[in-house]
């Protein structure tokens, strides 16, 4: 009603032509200016699922390039755990349709300045690629036989399948925040340029986090858990840096994000769970006893990913109730500059 | 220093066959006319009919999937704590803008989103498979999941277009508040009713135009508005912008996290002695 208030005073000065821009303009009765989307926790999982899948085959891309059977462990974790974050994401996107039954007309056009379509391209590719990719794997790994299948899966040409595999996977991990930024609501947009960065390193923080657990379950002072910690460690200060300088820039943006339920998720979930916590239990472990450390990297393990999701989950939905605020969306749309 | 601005108001380029609305809020008297002629000949359900929502004479509050005019009553009151202070309408029939360069139209991932003959932005109901991106990225809220599950907005009366008559809305407006004519000459006249308006000192302003502004990568409005208040009253953005004009740059910012991300990780997983 203060709005209203306002208006009111302006009122009472005349009818007459005023300067330009209002010095503090009013949605009549607070009604949005945008409309939210109406995406929820299926695109939440998928955001999540998907930049673990990306950046699982890309962990295990970079550790076989670089390492090569030194980092063996590495990458069959990681090029299994990306086939297990892959297989629900198209189900997921599917679901969120409003007509499942038309989702094949996604393919009908390709869109370089829309993401969701680049991102469904993105997508089927990185299948291809990462799910080639596994085949090898389990064809090394004795899991589908010894007959012919196994013989011709064995002579696909590993290198130049984790090469195409690395930059399909950031980029299914990445794109979605391209997806946020290029929409009209204020929380994605204003700054929507770290968007992207922000879950890339989260979800690099989250794949080795990931395959270390995976790792640390049979063999916990394995060299491979001790590099995977420093990798996750390099991602959770990234992740905690763009995600501060984010909050940062947003200034009143923000407000509806830090507000509630998805403020809680910003604060005690994605910054304290998921990256306080993970980086002071990683450094206990490493001055622990080894039989400690396997419960410690564990732990640390599950938080980071739990931050990972509690991110997403008050990105989105944050993003939500600041497309309900009319002051926000004026604030991106003055007549001056934007970014 | 306002007059200036509509000297310096270069004219947008529209495409010489658009065809728009201009919308006039200084000629509106509310009738609702356009709305009924539009649920009418579109075959759109009435809208929810339940408790009145308080909010002036305006109990369709906005645009929706089947409500593709609105009329906005804005009621001022020079003192809102006296009894029986007079009371004053700002009134506008809000519609789809139609925009030069379309933000749903370039978010819609599966090509339902068209520009048609006559440069209206039309939505094919047998295409669109709900994804609802286009519905985030509007910066002015226009279209909406219906509840069968496809995106809906104004069609500029496509079917009527075809057939050589104007829109619904426009037809029915009893104070050609709606007009409905080429671009270029709604742009004209547009132009010409704000120096008029200006000249009673009623403070006018054409929406859409440079001189609150512009319309960014939008790049113009095919559906004008003569404005007697801030847009930001009628609930519209001053300065709207093409959210996609930051696809590039994001993806550029993107991948340069990534490459500074991977050199990252090799360095980190390399062995250490």
């Amino acid at each position: 009603m203060n709005e209203r208030r306002h208006h009111a005073g302006d009122m009472s000065q005349s009818n007459r032509r005023r300067s330009a821009a209002p010095t503090s303009p009013a949605s009549p009765y607070g009604l949005p200016v945008i409309r939210r989307a109406h995406w929820g926790w299926l695109v939440v999982v998928y955001f999540f699922l998907g930049g673990l899948s990306g950046l699982s085959a890309v962990v295990a891309a970079l550790a076989s390039l670089t390492r090569g059977s030194a980092a063996s462990e590495t990458v069959r974790a990681g090029r299994y755990l990306s086939l297990a974050a892959l297989i629900p994401c198209p189900l997921l996107l599917i679901l969120d349709l409003r007509k499942p039954a038309r989702f094949l007309n996604m393919l009908r056009v390709i869109k370089l300045r829309s993401p969701m379509s680049l991102g469904v391209w993105g997508l089927i590719l990185f299948s291809l690629v990462s799910g080639l990719g596994v085949a090898r794997q389990a064809a090394s790994d004795g899991f589908l036989g010894a007959g012919r299948l196994a013989a011709v899966t064995r002579r696909l040409p590993e290198q130049t399948l984790a090469i195409v595999t690395i930059p399909l996977g950031l980029f299914l991990a990445g794109y979605t925040g391209v997806l946020l930024a290029a929409t009209a609501v204020p929380l994605w947009a204003k700054r929507g340029l770290l968007l992207g960065p922000l879950f890339l390193s989260s979800a690099l923080s989250g794949s080795a986090a990931a395959i270390a657990a995976a790792l640390a379950v049979r063999r916990p002072s394995h060299g491979e858990v001790t590099a995977l910690a420093r990798l996750e460690r390099i991602a959770t200060l990234a992740e905690a840096a763009l995600l501060w300088g984010w909050l940062t820039r947003l200034g009143a943006t923000a407000k509806p994000l830090m507000s509630g339920g998805t403020g809680r998720a910003v604060r005690h979930g994605a910054a304290g769970a998921g990256l306080a916590l993970p980086l002071v239990l990683n450094a206990t472990a490493t001055i622990t006893p080894a039989h400690w450390r396997r419960s410690l990297t564990l732990i640390a393990s599950a938080l980071t990913l739990l931050g990972g999701f509690l991110l997403r989950y008050a990105i989105v939905f944050g993003g939500n109730r600041s497309a309900d605020d009319p002051a926000a969306a004026f604030a991106l749309t003055r007549a001056e500059p934007r970014r | 220093m306002a007059d200036s601005a509509i000297a310096f108001s270069a004219k947008p380029n529209f495409r010489s066959e658009a065809v728009g609305f201009l919308t006039d809020a200084t000629l509106c008297i509310g009738c609702k006319a356009c709305e009924v002629a539009c649920k009418q000949w579109n075959d759109l359900p009435a809208d929810n009919l339940g408790p009145m929502t308080g909010m002036s004479y305006d109990n369709t509050i906005a645009l929706g999937a089947e409500t593709w005019r609105h009329v906005a009553f804005i009621e001022r009151t020079a003192d809102e704590s006296a009894i029986g202070s007079p009371v004053t309408w700002l009134m506008l029939s809000d519609v789809c803008k139609h925009c030069v360069n379309a933000a749903c139209m370039e978010a819609c991932p599966t090509g339902a989103i068209i520009r048609t003959e006559f440069d209206s932005v039309y939505i094919q109901p047998d295409i669109c498979n709900g994804c609802g991106y286009c519905i985030p990225a509007c910066p002015f809220g226009v279209p909406q999941l219906s509840a069968a599950g496809a995106a809906q907005k104004c069609t500029m009366c496509y079917d009527r277009l075809r057939g050589g008559l104007e829109p619904a809305c426009a037809k029915a407006c009893p104070t050609e508040s709606i007009r409905f004519g080429f671009v270029e000459e709604l742009y004209a006249s547009g132009v010409a009713r704000i120096a008029q308006l200006r000249e009673r000192d009623v403070d006018a302003r054409l929406y859409g135009d440079r001189m609150l502004g512009g319309t960014g990568a939008i790049g113009g409005l095919n559906a004008l508005f003569v404005l007697n208040d801030a847009p930001e009253t009628f609930n519209l953005p001053a300065a709207p912008d093409l959210p996609q004009r930051i696809v590039p740059r994001a993806f550029a910012a993107t991948a340069a996290a990534a490459l500074v991300l991977c050199a990252a990780a090799i360095a980190a997983m390399q062995e250490r002695s």
